[in-house]
Formats: structure tokens, C-alpha cells, sequence
């Protein structure tokens, strides 16, 4: 099935999902649920893959930088702006693609293939609508937090790292995560995030809604998932860049 | 009463339902019969709007289905209750949440009347107060059918539709849910639509029982006049079970 399918299925069910809810309390209810089993039940993996990330980039940068004309501010610096601008909102984007978005797909798509979706249409529910936008509203949400929490445990990780390595001391690095700071990053990439938690969960959900078959085919559409967010982030990414930054 | 005319269903130029009209009585088990692969689920699915039909009417009593906008359709759908053939039972919730979820969904209920709604349900199908609190997965096939029964009718539909609702229970399970779908159809005055492919269910409860093979209307009748039908492609599905056979030279 061609692109252009694809493409009208996807905002013909976004139609769908942003359709009047049948019952507030309940998609509420639901919200909060996804908050904590989408949100904050990837709040641990975030904390870990960011200190290890910080961490080794501090090696990294105090690896090329290891030239007296470079002040040793930079390899603070470089680790904050990588931090800030990239890895905290695209790269955790696409960690948070595998784990949140593969979770979406296998959860929607078990629902089809064993008709629940069937049970909930057939009594009148949008199921479109109840399944797939208090996940959408969960993990926009989330995000800017996770990409706070991301950058504040990458900037702990550098600054555990380095010292411990040698490779710069705790002062130094302090200095150079305050240096030449631009505010306007952090809003740069919270905008990002809020466009990647959308992808994150609509996208997959998209792949899991319309699945057809049994056990396998569900396994299938996960990948299917995680391979074109990934690559729709990187799309996203590029033009947000372009758009915001330059 | 649910009434099809002329119903006709393609997918990619493949005619799986070929013209076929029928009445679906309230107050009595009509069932749809026939062999895998001749369209039982498609023509129940079509009943429902699950599929949209490329030809002919549906009738809800006086209201005319297939001309209806997808707003109508959802109101429509409330005063409709389905058991399918695997229970789609929502995995994530309890078993009395299950069937508290069209209520919640729908009605105003207090907590307290929801809850009396719920023990009722549940009651009716024998389901055991300790099992209330379990998730769907804890426990048996059997159980969970009649916990889909339950959810099925929480809302006092009018129209009842099960899809193989005794498909992979053993005999003397089957034969419960096969009752318990009948008392509830005179209970309630439903228009109750089974699909099966079980000759001990029509022996049981085909108060009404529609044969279609390869999409097409073969035979209609009741139970009492099956073994007699005089349709060849009725016996041959019939008395492909030898005991049907010997019934029949008994009579």
C-alpha cells in the first residue's frame, strides 16, 4: 500500500482521535493512567541512559580539546549545548520510540487482533478516540519533563565523570556548563520535544490501530513502529533545526 | 426484529455475501449457520456496521441501518449487546470492571446503582462473587464468556449478537452458555443473533436457524425441520457428524 495511503489513513484517524470524548471522567481517568505507565515509569531509564551519556561526552570532548589553545570551559560547554540542543530532546526522542512507542503498538494492536476495538465500537465508544488520545495528551506532556530531567542527570553525569576520569576538574566544569549560555536553547528544544512526544505516540498507535492478524503481525507493526518514528523525528528534527535555529 | 435485505458484501471484487435477506425474530435464538469460510462472521459483522455493506438494507425494527449517519449508528450500538467468539474481554481491568464499563461509559448511574447493575449481571450468568476482582486472563474460557454475556447485557440491549459464542469449551460448557443465551433472549425479549458452526447448539436452541454456504442463503428454518431439510448442502454440513445421521434414521 502506497505513501500517499498511509499518509490519509493516518489524519483521517487523528480526525478520530481528536473527535468530542463521550465521557470526560473516564478519558481523564485514563490520562492519568498513561501518565504514570507511559510518563513516569520511563523517568528511571531516562535518568540512567542520561548520566552515562553525559558522562562518556565529557571524556569525548575533553579527548578532542586536549590542545592548551582551547580554554578547558569548553568541554563543559560542549557537553551542556549537546545536552540541550540534541541529545536530551532528539535522542531521547528516539530511545523513548523504542520503549514507549513499541509499548503503544503491542498494547493497540493486541487490542485489535482480539477484537476489543470491535467491542468497544460496537458499543458506541469512539475507540480511536478513548484508546489513543489520553496517550497522545500523556506523552506530550511528559516530555518537556523527561527532557529536563534528561539534561539536569546528563550535566550530573559530566560532572561525576570528568573529575573521576581526570580529564577536568569540578570547577572547570562548572564554569564551563554556565558559559555563554543562550536560554533560548531550552525553548528551542522543548518545542522539539512537544513535536516528538506527538510522533511518539501517534505514530505507533497509527501502526497498532490498523493491524490485521494474530500475534505476529503485532510483533511486526512494533518494528514497523519504532523504524518510521525514528525516521520521522530525524525529519522533524532537521526542519524544526532549520526553522528555530538558524 | 432485525430485518436484511438483499445483502451484498465484496472485498476486492470477491462477493462473500451474495443477496441474502432474512428476518431476525425478537424473543427467539436465530442462528447463523455454516461451514468456515462461508460467511457467517462477515454477514454479522455487516448486521452490526462492523462492515459496510456494498448492497441491500438492514432493518432495526422500523429504522433503516444502512441509511444511517455514524452518529445515529452510536446510539444505535447502545441498545446493542456482543459476545465474541474470543470474549474480547478488556485484559487491563477486572472482571466486574468489565462489565462496569458500559455504564460508566453511558449512564448516570450512581456508584452504588452501578454496582447493583454489576452484581446483577454477573449473577445472572453464575459467575461466583470471588471472581469479581480477578482480570479476564485468571480465569477459565467458560467463565469468560458468560463474563462477556454479562458485559453484553449490562446495558438491557435489545439486540443480542454472539459470534461462536461456544467455540473451544467443552460440550457440557457449551450446552450452559447455549441455555443461559436462550433464557436471557426470553428473559429480556431480545433479538438474539448466534453464529455457529456447533449442530449441538441448533439442536438446543435454533429457535430460528439460517444456512448460508459460500455466502449464498442455502436454507431456512427451524430446528425441528433441519433434519429433514431436503437441501443437499444442509446435509452434507449436518451429516458430516455421523451421530446426526443415526438421529435421523431414529428420527
Amino acid at each position: 500500500m502506497g505513501f500517499f495511503f498511509h499518509i490519509g489513513r493516518y489524519f483521517s484517524m487523528l480526525k478520530r482521535v481528536f473527535a468530542r470524548p463521550e465521557k470526560h471522567k473516564l478519558y481523564f481517568r485514563q490520562l492519568f493512567h498513561e501518565i504514570d505507565n507511559l510518563g513516569v515509569n520511563s523517568v528511571g531509564i531516562v535518568i540512567i541512559i542520561s548520566i552515562f551519556i553525559g558522562g562518556i561526552m565529557t571524556i569525548q570532548f575533553a579527548y578532542s580539546m586536549a590542545n592548551p589553545i582551547y580554554p578547558s570551559e569548553l568541554v563543559g560547554l560542549g557537553t551542556r549545548d549537546t545536552l540541550l540542543l540534541e541529545f536530551s530532546s532528539t535522542m531521547l526522542a528516539l530511545i523513548m520510540a523504542g520503549k514507549v512507542g513499541s509499548n503503544i503498538t503491542s498494547e493497540i494492536g493486541t487490542m485489535r487482533v482480539t477484537e476489543q476495538i470491535d467491542s468497544l465500537e460496537i458499543m458506541g465508544v469512539n475507540s480511536a478516540s478513548f484508546l489513543i488520545l489520553p496517550k497522545i495528551i500523556a506523552v506530550v506532556f511528559i516530555f518537556p519533563f523527561l527532557y529536563i530531567i534528561s539534561v539536569f542527570f546528563g550535566l550530573l553525569g559530566g560532572l561525576v565523570t570528568g573529575p573521576i576520569a581526570g580529564v577536568i576538574t569540578i570547577p572547570e566544569y562548572i564554569e564551563g556548563i554556565q558559559w555563554l549560555f543562550y536560554p533560548y536553547y531550552i525553548t528551542f528544544s522543548i518545542i522539539k520535544s512537544l513535536f516528538f512526544g506527538f510522533l511518539v505516540a501517534s505514530v505507533p498507535a497509527y501502526f497498532g490501530y490498523y493491524v490485521q492478524g494474530g500475534a505476529l503481525e503485532v510483533g511486526k507493526a512494533s518494528t514497523k513502529a519504532v523504524v518510521n518514528t525514528n525516521i520521522l523525528i530525524l525529519f522533524f528534527d532537521l526542519i524544526l533545526t532549520r526553522l528555530l535555529l538558524t | 426484529m432485525i430485518t436484511l435485505k438483499n445483502i451484498i458484501k465484496t472485498f476486492d471484487g470477491n462477493t462473500v455475501l451474495k443477496d441474502i435477506s432474512t428476518v431476525f425474530e425478537q424473543g427467539k435464538t436465530n442462528l447463523i449457520i455454516g461451514r468456515s469460510g462461508s460467511g457467517k462472521t462477515v454477514l454479522l459483522k455487516s448486521t452490526l456496521g462492523l462492515f459496510e455493506v456494498d448492497g441491500g438494507e438492514i432493518w432495526y425494527n422500523d429504522r433503516n441501518f444502512t441509511q444511517m449517519n455514524e452518529k445515529e449508528r452510536k446510539l444505535l450500538r447502545r441498545e446493542v449487546g456482543m459476545v465474541f467468539q474470543g470474549g474480547a474481554l478488556f485484559d487491563s481491568i477486572s472482571v466486574e470492571d468489565n462489565v462496569r464499563f458500559p455504564l460508566e461509559m453511558f449512564t448516570e448511574m450512581s456508584s452504588a446503582e452501578k454496582q447493583k447493575r454489576v452484581d446483577f449481571c454477573l449473577d445472572h450468568v453464575n459467575i461466583e462473587k470471588h471472581a469479581f476482582k480477578l482480570s479476564p486472563s485468571e480465569i477459565s474460557g467458560g467463565m469468560q464468556k458468560r463474563v462477556a454475556i454479562a458485559r453484553a447485557i449490562a446495558l438491557n440491549p435489545k439486540y443480542l449478537f454472539c459470534d461462536e459464542p461456544n467455540s473451544g469449551l467443552d460440550p457440557e460448557t457449551a450446552t450452559v452458555i447455549d441455555k443461559l443465551i436462550q433464557n436471557l433472549t426470553k428473559e429480556f425479549e431480545m433479538t438474539t443473533i448466534i453464529n455457529t458452526h456447533d449442530m449441538n447448539s441448533v439442536i438446543e436452541i435454533g429457535e430460528s436457524v439460517l444456512f448460508i454456504s459460500q455466502g449464498e442463503k442455502e436454507w431456512e428454518g427451524t430446528k425441528h425441520e433441519i433434519l429433514n431439510s431436503g437441501n443437499q448442502k444442509l446435509e452434507d454440513f449436518i451429516f458430516a457428524n455421523k451421530l446426526y445421521a443415526q438421529m435421523k434414521k431414529g428420527q
